[in-house]
């Protein structure tokens, strides 16, 4: 490493405070001094026979010689081994949420949720979890190319910069094309930039866009603004299509939010409620405690419908006509009836892409007064700032061979936007394009310049997600290649050649410090700004809106003919848009409801594939109604899915899953990890539609044809209703649910079950736990099925990735799985999540099976997992009531030296043909353990968390001390709600979880 | 003549073709100083290039990891273990002849014991390939003894049941091994007696341990090999039983029952018996040794079958009762899934050989037709096999939470490795037969019935 690196190094993160953890410099004073006293003869002799022996030994190995090079000074605050912190923010989507960055060693190893966060409030969900991965991804650019060779930054520049002064000159048009920028600081410099053009424009468009509402709020408000919802204020919910706890707007600051409005064990009166109109099952429809499932067409006529029932009990008369749908009217009088009577704390959210449908939607929100309470639009969300009719004026530019200059950053038009290999053609056409990708994606190929901007883990940035919040990301590790910052760019082209923290500083110097009336000096604001990661003004404005009524346009019956399909495309939770579909975490990350991974396929109902003739995996011709598009999708049979609705995930298809051809552990009979078109998925954009000034997600008169042809899909869960083993029970059993659930009044009255049974036993028992006793509770109404939590245990604790055909051969190495269950009532369908790990029995059946004593009991209450001992004869795994060990079927892959980077170097990367599963994050343990005996104190309830603790977004996972009376698990545990997975066993989990919770479909008011 | 032995009270002798001494020990020797037939050859080459793919699929395995068998997260057993118990089942039948049925003072075993017990000995080894060979790193398999080491105070756990397995069969290896040996003490010296001299009567000489005849040589012989039939009578129990606790003690259901003992030695003797019956009902064809092996043999181990086919019959039908009668869903399912769910096939395929087709045998007319009966030997053994198969595989795709059920389907290494481990018994056995008296010949003369009016009973 060369000064020069090093200089530059800590200059970025130097100026956080001291990080959290930091150990004292003496932290082996017994070692030191034994090694700094060698006068004695002995001692002498001792060292020399050490060294002696240590050199035989090394000469013996042929191991090549690595260098590990000591600091030549070592930096005050850095020791090497430990854990430091920084404060940042997550650049896996636009939403902004807070982390902290775990840097061991100079390389970041893990993102956390910060706590301290106004958005996110210390969650983060599993595509900001897993976005650490692409700084250490091998494929990125490794600097600017031209015209697809590699070049160097000074010729890339002045190339640029010579063509765009032939354009400036001339009067060119010059566009930049992006996704949300929520930086105000890129955003000057991007003001900046074009600002010395005489055309020039910015076009923002987000490829899961929620146009509409911003259209909608500029007709209804004057306002083209997306409002900030509140759910955690609202009563009562009501959604239309908005999968807000999934991947809608901003899902980690929502379900926070949601769950706040829904925790009882924080305040035993709020209990918000929750309807659910949707034609797909969406994460949020599954924790709706009413459920509607309606074609997707219908959704305007509904919202009108319910419009004119609440404008009834508003006492407005003017207009009110009648609206048809499937949904009848007293449902529809029933929930308006408990809008009305939460008005100002309900909340009408609505998913639909169509600016008329959008309009009804503020309208009810208007007549609820929810404006101004549970839906902010006095501190809007910046998040998603995307034009969907700008972008269809500029596609028309480009077509049209208007364009000189084509700038994109952070979209990939060719791929997210129909039409999109005619727009590649004309996008070649332009003379000047630039991208700034970081790794090789459709728009890149076909640009002349590559730009790549930095990872955000390796660049100084600032956001505004929210109006008066105000977040920092600092680099937390030297540039791994030649890549350089989006604004840095911008900004050498614009004349100037100040660095991005340059650039920064002088914006927050300017625009942002003066605003704050805590710090009299820049400096210590800006110290305090990166040692929290954000600023957060309240409530910076207030503006009167009025609305205007006039734009209602109510729509009174469904706009397409009955019996028609429909195709709905959504985003999945893992893959989102499809910008980290290069990221292998997230390809394995099981879809939280149809529970498989690497594919997108389309859902369809029960009654359609019986209609049909389909099942599970034949694939099928799907054509849209003009014979424009058309795709081949295997079949997923999905129970709660509209009847004429088939749903098809956006995301997939893309380039970046090339690389995923020979993923996982190599041997003869292993199948391709990717599809006939060498990728993951389809890619199913040609499907959306411009309509109306917006993109379209949903579209009907679909044509679908069997093929005959199958593509085997990679589940980790196969579909069983939860009650099936209910049909052979003798009368008079009780069965012993899984999943329980207990209604919200039972829980009000107290008339309920005891939540634990005591169970006489034969035997003393085993263990004591005279110290901790470590265990978890997983609060089932909390838990979303985000599976945050699964990529943060994957991230924490080095789990392999194991590719579609070991998925497809049931060998996923999850430690924490979230089952999905269906309960049918008739035909309406119910989803239950239960988060699945090692449940750490105090009478653990795999410890007494292991001939090798592989697995023990640890004095707190831990099941441990020896990896050097195991021999790996699986009788541990067969014997686990819970299935939830992980064997090493094969050595994984580790030969990507960049992207071991990532590993944990707390935790074993383990080997093949021994046995794993959950260790509650033992290393964590011990260094909380290690810490507070470095303090010379106890661990407090809450000093540490698990990794899945830590991301849960809905807070449903708490671990602690169940020895400790005080601490929240115990309370927990204890409580009326809590009960043990399988308990008539008598494993004894540590494991407690808690019921769900039944809202009371008739209100009590 | 024929009518005479119609109303017989005596049963037919056991030897047939009124040999006299000097014929059995050159019938039963005779193939040893012969060059091999081709038949022998054919069957050599065929067994030989089997046992080869079995270790070529091994050393894949081994060398890429277990995942190039079938298993996955929810069943972590299957080809391995189904074979493991199959072969260990198939060895019982050896000690039952050799111990069991001499202290029964059973004299009809004395033309089958020594093939039996060759079968037990090859079938264990067979057996025993796949403890190994299943765990995840099998050059650690030596951590299966507990020895003294240097990792502190590091020792086996003995409450696994997988440490006493391993005890259970090496004991069992061992004490099959060395009564086999003791019982083939005379018939070695007699080889070594019709040897010219040269190597291999040196060899033979060296194994005979200086037999030479006397009376004080038979005297101790016979008390060693009353002694050692003793001590082998308990492992025909004990070993079955504790492989079948490796399932019992576990709480998978379908796994976690009582019964599992007496049904797991029924089924291993029940096996073991019809892989008898298919071996020697091939050997005696092919070897000549038709007056050895007679009709009365094969028809005494049909009937031990028609007795264990019963056994394992009632055990299939407890294990339903019970499961319904228990109350414990869990259980009530894993029974229903077994005749009713995706793998019902292999449970039909199961009652179907072990428990119909055997009641076959209680007709004369097929256990005289011994094509029939070599049929039915080898329905049985695919059933037995099955039988394995299925409390392994159903119990475990299926157990506790739906959301880990799976299914299973074998690969081409397991079908490969467990081919191989035919291959490997077969090769033995066929290099036994070339080297070793296949029947007792001092025993089958003791039943010749010299010195006494008839044939002894």
């Amino acid at each position: 490493m060369s000064a020069e690196k090093i200089e530059k190094y800590w200059k970025a993160t130097g100026q956080a405070d001291r990080p959290k953890g930091a150990a004292s410099p003496d932290e082996f004073p017994a070692l030191i001094e034994k090694f700094d006293s060698p006068q004695s003869r002995r001692g002498f002799l001792r060292i020399a026979g050490f060294t002696f022996a240590g050199a035989v030994v090394a000469g013996c190995s042929r191991a090549p010689v690595e260098k590990a090079i000591p600091y030549l000074v070592k930096p005050e605050e850095i020791t090497p081994g430990v854990a430091y912190y920084y404060a940042s923010t997550c650049g896996g989507c636009s939403a902004g949420c807070g982390i902290l960055v775990k840097n061991r060693d100079g390389r970041p190893v893990k993102l956390e949720g910060n706590k301290a966060h106004p958005i996110s409030r210390g969650g983060l969900c599993a595509i900001g979890q897993a976005s650490i991965l692409g700084l250490y991804d091998s494929q990125r650019y490794k600097g600017p190319q031209i015209g697809g060779s590699d070049a160097s930054w000074d010729q890339t520049d002045s190339q640029i910069v010579g063509e765009l002064e032939k354009i400036r000159t001339s009067g060119g048009a010059v566009r930049l094309l992006s996704g949300t920028i929520t930086s105000p600081t890129a955003l000057a410099t991007i003001d900046k930039f074009l600002g010395r053009f005489s055309d020039a424009r910015h076009v923002v468009y987000d490829p899961l866009s929620v146009s509409a509402i911003l259209d909608s709020h500029l007709r209804t408000h004057g306002i083209r603004t997306l409002p900030r919802y509140q759910f955690e204020k609202a009563d009562v919910i009501v959604s239309f299509d908005a999968d807000f706890l999934g991947t809608w707007i901003s899902p980690v600051e929502f379900s926070k939010a949601y769950r706040n409005g829904r925790n009882l064990e924080a305040d035993r009166s709020k209990f918000s409620y929750h309807a659910q109109f949707e034609s797909r099952m969406s994460l949020t429809g599954s924790k709706a405690d009413k459920r509607y499932c309606v074609p997707p067409g219908e959704i305007g006529a509904i919202m009108t419908q319910l419009f004119f029932a609440v404008s009834g009990l508003a006492g407005r008369s003017e207009g009110i006509a009648d609206a048809q749908s499937s949904v009848s009217r007293e449902t529809i009088d029933r929930i308006a009836g408990r809008l009305w009577r939460s008005r100002g704390n309900s909340l009408v959210a609505c998913g639909a892409h169509d600016v008329r449908v959008q309009i009804i939607c503020n309208a009810i929100n208007e007549l609820l007064g929810n404006y101004g309470n549970t839906v902010d639009i006095e501190n809007p969300s910046n998040q998603f700032q995307g034009n969907d009719s700008e972008l269809a004026k500029l596609t028309g530019e480009i077509k049209s061979g208007s364009v000189d200059a084509l700038l994109i950053y952070d979209v990939n038009p060719v791929a997210e936007l129909p039409g999109g290999e005619e727009l590649a053609k004309a996008v070649a056409d332009i003379p000047l394009t630039v991208s700034f990708s970081s790794r090789p994606d459709e728009t890149a190929l076909i640009v002349r310049y590559i730009c790549p901007d930095h990872h955000f883990l390796e660049s100084w940035s600032d956001s505004e997600p929210v109006v008066g919040t105000f977040g920092l990301t600092q680099p937390v590790i030297h540039p791994i290649f030649k890549t350089r910052p989006f604004i840095e760019s911008l900004s050498k082209w614009s004349g100037s050649n100040k660095a991005s923290h340059d650039l920064i500083r002088d914006r927050w110097r300017e625009e942002i410090f003066p605003r704050n009336n805590e710090f009299r000096t820049f400096e210590t604001f800006w110290d305090r700004a990166v040692h929290d990661g954000f600023v957060d003004f309240k409530a910076s404005r207030s503006i009167q809106h009025k609305f205007d009524f006039a734009e209602v346009e109510p729509v009174v019956k469904a706009d397409y003919g009955s019996g028609a399909l429909a195709l709905v495309l959504y985003p999945k939770v893992g893959m989102a848009d499809g910008r980290h579909a290069y990221n292998p975490w997230l390809q394995e990350l099981p879809d939280p409801i149809t529970k498989i991974t690497w594919d997108n396929y389309a859902c369809i109902s029960p009654s359609l594939g019986e209609k049909l003739g389909l099942e599970q995996g034949d694939l099928v011709n799907i054509q849209s109604g003009d014979g424009l598009a058309s795709m081949d999708l295997p079949v997923v049979i999905q129970p709660g899915q509209d009847a004429n609705t088939i749903a098809a995930a956006l995301g997939y298809g893309r380039i970046q899953s090339e690389r995923f051809k020979d993923i996982g552990p190599k041997w003869f009979q292993k199948r391709s990890g990717v599809g006939d078109n060498s990728r993951v998925g389809e890619n199913m954009t040609p499907f959306l539609k411009f309509r109306d000034g917006n993109l379209r997600y949903s579209l009907h008169d679909i044509v679908i044809a069997k093929t005959g042809k199958k593509r085997a899909l990679a589940s980790t869960q196969n579909h069983h209703d939860i009650r099936v083993s209910e049909n052979i029970l003798l009368k008079g059993h009780e069965p012993h649910p899984i999943i329980q659930e207990i209604a919200l009044s039972d829980l009000h009255h107290g008339s309920h079950a005891p939540g634990q049974h005591h169970r006489e036993d034969l035997w003393p028992p085993d263990h004591q736990y005279t110290g901790h006793k470590w265990g978890m509770t997983l609060d089932l109404e909390a838990c979303t099925g985000c599976s945050a939590c699964l990529v943060s245990c994957q991230v924490e604790n080095n789990i392999p990735v194991v590719g579609k055909d070991e998925v497809a051969r049931g060998r996923e190495m999850h430690w924490i799985r979230i089952d999905r269950y269906y309960i049918s009532d008739g035909d309406e369908v119910e989803v239950a999540f239960q988060p699945m790990m090692c449940q750490q029995c105090d009478n653990a059946p795999c410890e007494t099976v292991c001939p090798v004593l592989a697995t023990i009991h640890s004095e707190e209450g831990l099941n441990q997992q020896v990896y050097n001992r195991c021999v790996g004869t699986r009788y541990c795994a067969n014997n686990c009531p819970y299935k939830v060990r992980r064997f090493n079927w094969f050595d994984y892959p580790h030969e990507d030296k960049l992207q071991n980077l990532v590993l944990n170097p707390d935790v074993t990367v383990r080997s093949r043909g021994i046995m794993e599963k959950c260790t509650f994050c033992v290393q964590r343990i011990q260094s909380a353990k290690i810490d507070a005996r470095n303090r010379g104190n106890v661990i407090n309830d809450g000093d540490f968390a698990t990794a899945c603790e830590q991301a849960c977004p809905a807070d449903a996972i708490t671990f602690g001390d169940l020895n400790d009376p005080q601490s929240r698990i115990s309370r927990l545990a204890a409580g009326a709600r809590a009960y043990r997975v399988l308990d008539e066993l008598n494993v004894k989990p540590a494991v407690t979880y808690l019921k769900i919770v039944r809202n009371d479909e008739n209100e009590k008011s | 003549m024929r009518k005479v032995d119609a109303i017989s009270i005596y049963p037919p002798p056991l030897i047939g073709g009124h040999k006299t001494p000097r014929d059995v020990t050159a019938d039963i020797a005779a193939p040893i100083g012969r060059r091999p037939s081709a038949l022998w050859w054919t069957g050599f080459a065929f067994s030989f290039a089997l046992m080869c793919v079995g270790i070529a699929a091994e050393t894949y395995q081994i060398k890429t990891g277990i995942g190039t068998w079938g298993l996955n997260k929810t069943i972590g057993w299957a080809f391995d273990i189904t074979n493991f118990v199959f072969w260990i089942g198939i060895g019982h039948a050896g000690t039952l002849i050799s111990a069991i049925l001499f202290l029964l003072n059973q004299k009809w075993r004395t033309s089958v014991n020594r093939s039996a017990e060759a079968m037990t000995i090859f079938a264990v080894i067979c057996a025993g390939i796949f403890p190994v060979i299943h765990m995840g790193r099998p050059w650690l398999a030596f951590w299966m003894l507990p020895y003294p080491n240097t990792r502190g105070s590091l020792w086996v756990n003995f409450r696994s049941p997988l440490v006493w397995d391993f005890f259970a069969i090496a004991t069992y290896f061992t004490i099959s091994l060395t009564f086999w040996y003791v019982g083939l003490l005379p018939d070695l010296a007699t080889i070594r007696d019709r040897s010219r001299p040269g190597l291999k009567k040196r060899i033979v000489g060296f194994l005979s341990l200086g037999w030479n005849g006397s009376y004080k040589t038979w005297l101790r012989y016979e008390t060693v090999y009353l002694l050692l039939a003793g001590l082998a009578t308990p492992l025909v129990v004990s070993v079955h039983t504790i492989v079948s606790w490796d399932f019992a003690t576990s709480i998978v259901p379908g796994w976690h029952t009582t019964i599992f003992p007496p049904y797991f030695v029924a089924g291993a003797i029940f096996s073991g018996m019809a892989m008898v019956l298919t071996l020697i009902i091939v050997a005696r064809k092919a070897m000549n040794l038709e007056d050895y092996i007679t009709k009365r043999h094969i028809g005494a181990m049909a009937k031990i079958i028609i007795f264990t086919s019963g056994m394992v019959g009632l055990a299939y039908a407890t294990e339903f009762f019970i499961a319904m009668y228990s109350g414990n869903q869990y259980e009530q399912y894993v029974f229903f899934n077994r005749a009713a769910g995706p793998l019902s096939w292999a449970y039909w395929t199961m009652v179907a050989c072990n428990v119909a087709v055997p009641q076959l045998l209680w007709f004369r007319k097929v256990r005289d037709n011994l094509a029939l009966v070599f049929a039915i030997s080898i329905l049985i053994n695919v059933g037995m096999w099955f039988e394995r198969f299925v409390i392994i595989v159903t119990s475990l795709s299926r157990d506790y939470l739906p959301s880990s059920w799976a299914s299973y389907s074998p690969t081409i290494i397991e079908i490969a490795t467990f081919a191989g481990t035919f291959g490997l018994f077969f090769t033995l056995f066929l290099l036994f037969c070339r080297f070793l008296p296949v029947i007792a010949i001092s025993e089958v003369k003791g039943v010749l019935g010299i010195g006494r009016k008839r044939g002894v009973s």
